[in-house]
């Protein structure tokens, strides 16, 4: 009977096929019994799952089957493809988007948090080396702003803790005789989030690089 | 967190946070001619009215405004961002305005939590 609602609820054909034809999908159902020890097929899996309770990752499969036992009858198409590869990845319904429960996480772990002395530092790095003899061109210079900011973001998310949205901004000009100021406001957690910024200058042009990182809940 | 996508808008809307940044750079230096001593006290204005307004809109975001103001000399400026953030959620949204004496660009971004 659970059978038959999975079969209507979605992640159907590849379920009958796999009680008539044992063969195509057998190897999914392989993957899965190696990790429980246990042969491939349907009712003893779903047995070597309720039984099974000490190793992590099949305890919390046995909450997602209990789960699925209680609500028998609702239509969570995205659990039951979760039950027919062992890895949760939704395999025969590759259109659908894993849904995300909320975490409950409203601070990052301790000593986790946004490093600005270490962000800014990677930033007057990246900004000497990037420009260290660059002139400045009108041509050019839009360019040159663009790749820099996104270098600055994929060298500044390695450095980064999960959990955290960054913003790079990065400010070039040619170096004349004008004055410039840049200021910037925001209205975030302060426990939490920061800024750095870091400031290159050359005879021919200018930079300011700031990143900002919030924490995202 | 999904009860409030089925109330108000909670989506970063462009438009709305652009007239918000027109308005705060107007009262702000409107028809002021560059002066160097002043400019701290304007960029300070205009992010700090922008920010009080955007955060009227009482939406689940958090903010970021950065404000450039540069004198005409006849120098080039770029300005280039990037962003590393959910695309579904997330927005920004950039003002550049100009007189006789001064460009200013003004970007908020603001990122749901």
């Amino acid at each position: 009977i659970p059978r038959a609602t999975r079969l209507r609820a979605g992640s159907l054909s590849t379920h009958r096929r796999s009680h008539s034809v044992d063969n195509p999908p057998r190897p999914l159902m392989r993957l899965k019994s190696i990790e429980e020890g246990k042969p491939p097929s349907l009712h003893s899996r779903r047995s070597s799952v309720m039984s099974i309770t000490n190793a992590p990752f099949t305890s919390r499969r046995n909450s997602v089957s209990m789960a699925m036992g209680g609500r028998r009858l609702s239509i969570g198409p995205w659990m039951h493809s979760g039950r027919v590869s062992f890895s949760g990845l939704p395999l025969f319904q590759p259109i659908r988007e894993t849904q995300y429960e909320n975490t409950y996480k409203t601070r990052p772990d301790e000593g986790c948090k946004f490093n600005a002395c270490r962000a800014q530092q990677a930033l007057e790095s990246t900004l000497t080396s990037y420009l260290g003899d660059a002139k400045y061109n009108p041509v050019t210079s839009g360019q040159l702003a663009q790749s820099l900011s996104e270098l600055i973001r994929s060298r500044l998310k390695d450095l980064t803790p999960p959990r955290y949205k960054l913003v790079c901004n990065v400010f070039l000009g040619q170096q004349g005789q004008q004055s410039l100021q840049v200021a910037s406001r925001c209205l975030w957690d302060p426990e939490n989030d920061s800024v750095a910024s870091a400031t290159f200058v050359n005879a021919s042009l200018f930079a300011v690089a700031t990143v900002h990182g919030l924490y995202f809940e | 967190m999904d009860e409030f996508q089925s109330g108000e808008e909670t989506s970063f809307v462009v438009e709305e946070v652009s007239n918000i940044m027109k308005e705060a750079i107007e009262s702000a230096i409107g028809g002021n001619a560059y002066q160097h001593s002043k400019v701290n006290q304007w960029t300070t204005s205009v992010v700090e009215q922008t920010l009080s307004q955007l955060t009227k809109l009482g939406k689940p975001f958090k903010y970021i405004v950065t404000c450039v103001i540069m004198q005409k000399n006849g120098a080039g400026l770029h300005t280039a961002s990037s962003c590393f953030w959910d695309n579904t959620s997330d927005g920004n949204c950039t003002v550049r305005w100009e007189n006789k004496t001064m460009y200013c660009i003004v970007s908020a971004f603001g990122l749901a939590i």
